[in-house]
């Protein structure tokens, strides 16, 4: 009996290690199996572009070819180490019949059931996931000029059509995410690191402390934050390195958030105790107020990366974010501008594209916020 | 307040310093001479010590001596000037989302879905361009862009001034609805909780009666008030709106006016947006207080 189960378990493992999902849909497991199978064809039908198109190479071509090759094997064998420890985890958990479950096992089964949310996550996986593969989805490289064919409409050939200078809409679009979710991303981190920080050390230390902070708060918030990072940026020069820096100091949202949970958590009773067992502050702060705080995080992160998105394309509009030559959203736009008589297309899709990934990270942030709330049952 | 304002001034002072570029150069124009250009220094007084410089900004501002380096009148004037542009531009837009987010987000609080999240995620100058591309463009009802004949200074006066105002306030208005809705919803949903609705349900009123005269009337003031918070939206969102579509406000001044390094009329600027930003801060606090008693200031 005992070395049946075993020999079972052994067998769903060498399926799983055969082919990632095979070993979940034979235990019964249909969702997630086929879950595995979507993946994992996705990834097949990206290399399969790669060697079309010649691109998957780590020493010859430009550095992004490099980049995305490593991401793309990276992927396949993170995809099967996942595969196979899920289905471990889950015999397991299968197997023990335990009923106790812990925050983040309850805040995942119900965020699986939220369809506002796996929409959401599902765009933002989509976007990320043409971000990092770009050069093999992309026909061309985005800077490659048809000054014969300028301001060609859609077509067969070029699906989004091409620019005023013959560059293609649609590979313009691919690379663009990139800037998007590259300038998004990092300065979201630095806005959470150092608002994080600021929110943090006024919320709770309180008194002097949390009234410099706040002043300095209020004096940057009370300009609009698109009119101080425009004035900035033209002060310091445009480029992707002054847009990030710019926007994470500068973008300290967050830090009014953080502080008012902040300073709801250090009230509670074991903040108390801990500091009556006599806790160091570092560690109180470092152990028991940032996890009882992450819920919040979570959500400011996901929307804050929105905002931050939703400014570098109004500042690359303005033309004074990315740069030109360099593939982005906003700029496209303002191009877009001088031909809309002539080239609808050029002002269409990039703006459809702010909106989706935009839209996807909002509709996260406020599935999160709902998901994560425990009072909320 | 007066502290913020003060740390604005010294912000945007600090920031005007750090900038490239020499004004006496930009004022004196192309075809000037080292040596004039040179006095300019002199005269702008840009070798005094750097408080001294900050002295005479900020005594230029408040007595409105300050000249516009590029414009050749005082910063005011060039203000004022643009400033009734951008005013019914804004007003216009909040009518419009009044208006429409309103509706939406009582409809949304009573069936509890949430479209309105899309509102919030389209971009202003993209949003603007498409009503110029199928208003503009393709269907030639609307103009594009311009702001169009004026009377005394404001343009919805005149029947060609309102239809130059109408693409520009309805792409202004789009980021106002979509967060007045939430707003709207967010308010209802919280006075449906409260034990008056119940109160009310039980004595046997209509739902309608229910959630018209108990529910939304007490649910509105938050909502209302909250515009006074979003002066800062509008202002950022008139930035992109009067760029795109060459609408004569002060956004597209102050995007001119960062483009021609103009620093006096950016100084002025900027703090006129914040001190307004402040000012209706002020305001919705006192507007607070007096709609619901309960909250006092001492």
């Amino acid at each position: 009996m005992i070395s049946n189960k075993k020999n079972a378990f052994l067998r769903d493992y060498l399926l799983s290690l055969l082919l990632p999902g095979l070993g979940h849909i034979v235990r019964g497991w249909w969702r997630k199996g086929l879950l595995f199978w979507l993946f994992l064809a996705a990834m097949c039908g990206t290399l399969y572009l790669a060697v079309l198109r010649g691109r998957l190479a780590w020493l010859a071509g430009p550095s992004e070819y490099w980049f995305s090759t490593t991401m793309l094997f990276l992927f396949f064998a993170i995809l099967w180490l996942w595969a196979f420890f899920d289905l471990r985890r889950s015999i397991r958990a299968s197997d023990e019949k335990s009923f106790v479950q812990g925050y983040w096992q309850i805040v995942s089964r119900r965020f699986s059931k939220d369809p506002k949310g796996l929409v959401g996550l599902g765009i933002i996986a989509i976007v990320c996931y043409v971000a990092i593969f770009a050069p093999f989805f992309a026909h061309g490289n985005a800077l490659k000029m048809d000054l014969v064919n300028f301001l060609a409409p859609p077509s067969a050939q070029h699906p989004l059509g091409l620019d005023n200078f013959g560059r293609d809409v649609l590979d313009r679009i691919i690379f663009g995410s990139r800037v998007a979710l590259g300038i998004g991303g990092v300065a979201t981190l630095l806005n959470m690191l150092f608002g994080g920080f600021l929110g943090l050390i006024g919320g709770y230390f309180r008194g002097v402390p949390d009234a410099v902070i706040m002043r300095i708060l209020e004096i940057v918030n009370s300009i609009p934050f698109l009119v101080l990072v425009l004035l900035i940026v033209s002060l310091w020069g445009a480029g992707i390195t002054t847009l990030i820096v710019v926007l994470g100091i500068f973008g300290l949202g967050p830090a009014r958030i953080i502080r008012s949970e902040v300073l709801s958590v250090r009230e509670e009773d074991y903040i108390l105790a801990a500091r009556a067992v006599g806790a160091p502050t570092l560690r109180i702060i470092l152990r028991h107020v940032l996890p009882n705080a992450i819920a919040s995080l979570l959500v400011v992160t996901t929307m804050t990366i929105g905002v931050n998105i939703i400014v570098v394309a109004g500042l690359s509009f303005l033309g004074f974010g990315v740069r030109p030559p360099i593939p982005s959203w906003g700029a496209m736009l303002q191009q877009a501008q001088e031909f809309m008589r002539s080239a609808w297309w050029m002002a269409v899709y990039p703006g459809l594209c702010i909106i989706i990934t935009v839209f996807g990270f909002n509709i996260l942030g406020d599935s999160l916020r709902d998901v994560l709330d425990p009072r909320l049952k | 307040m007066a502290v913020v304002l003060f740390g604005l001034t010294l912000l945007l002072f600090v920031l005007l310093k750090t900038m490239p570029g020499d004004p006496a150069r930009i004022m004196a124009g192309l075809g000037a001479t080292p040596e004039s250009i040179e006095v300019l220094r002199h005269r702008l007084g840009l070798y005094d010590p750097l408080y001294v410089q900050y002295w005479r900004l900020i005594s230029g501002l408040v007595n409105g001596q300050l000249q516009a380096m590029t414009y050749h009148k005082p910063v005011w004037t060039v203000i004022v000037e643009r400033l009734p542009a951008t005013v019914e531009l804004g007003v216009a837009a909040v009518i419009l989302a009044l208006f429409v987010s309103i509706p939406a987000g009582l409809l949304s609080a009573i069936y509890r879905n949430s479209p309105l999240l899309m509102g919030i995620s389209i971009p202003v100058f993209w949003f603007a361009l498409m009503l110029m591309l199928v208003f503009g463009v393709i269907l030639h009802i609307l103009p594009v862009s311009g702001r169009g004949a004026t009377l005394f200074g404001w343009s919805f006066l005149t029947v060609d001034g309102l239809r130059h105002l109408i693409i520009p306030s309805v792409a202004l208005s789009s980021v106002l609805m979509a967060l007045n809705a939430r707003l709207t919803r967010a308010s209802m949903l919280e006075v449906m909780r409260q034990e008056y609705i119940n109160t009310a349900r039980a004595k046997g009123l209509r739902e309608r009666v229910v959630l018209i005269k108990h529910a939304f009337r007490n649910a509105l003031p938050p909502v209302v008030t909250n515009i006074g918070l979003q002066v800062g939206t509008i202002f950022a969102g008139a930035v992109l709106t009067e760029t795109t579509t060459a609408w004569p406000g002060i956004g597209r001044l102050i995007y001119d006016s960062i483009l021609r390094r103009d620093q006096s009329v950016v100084f002025g600027l900027a703090l006129f947006m914040g001190a307004c930003y402040m000012i209706s801060y002020l305001i919705v606090d006192l507007l607070y207080a007096y709609i619901d008693p309960r909250i006092t200031y001492d």
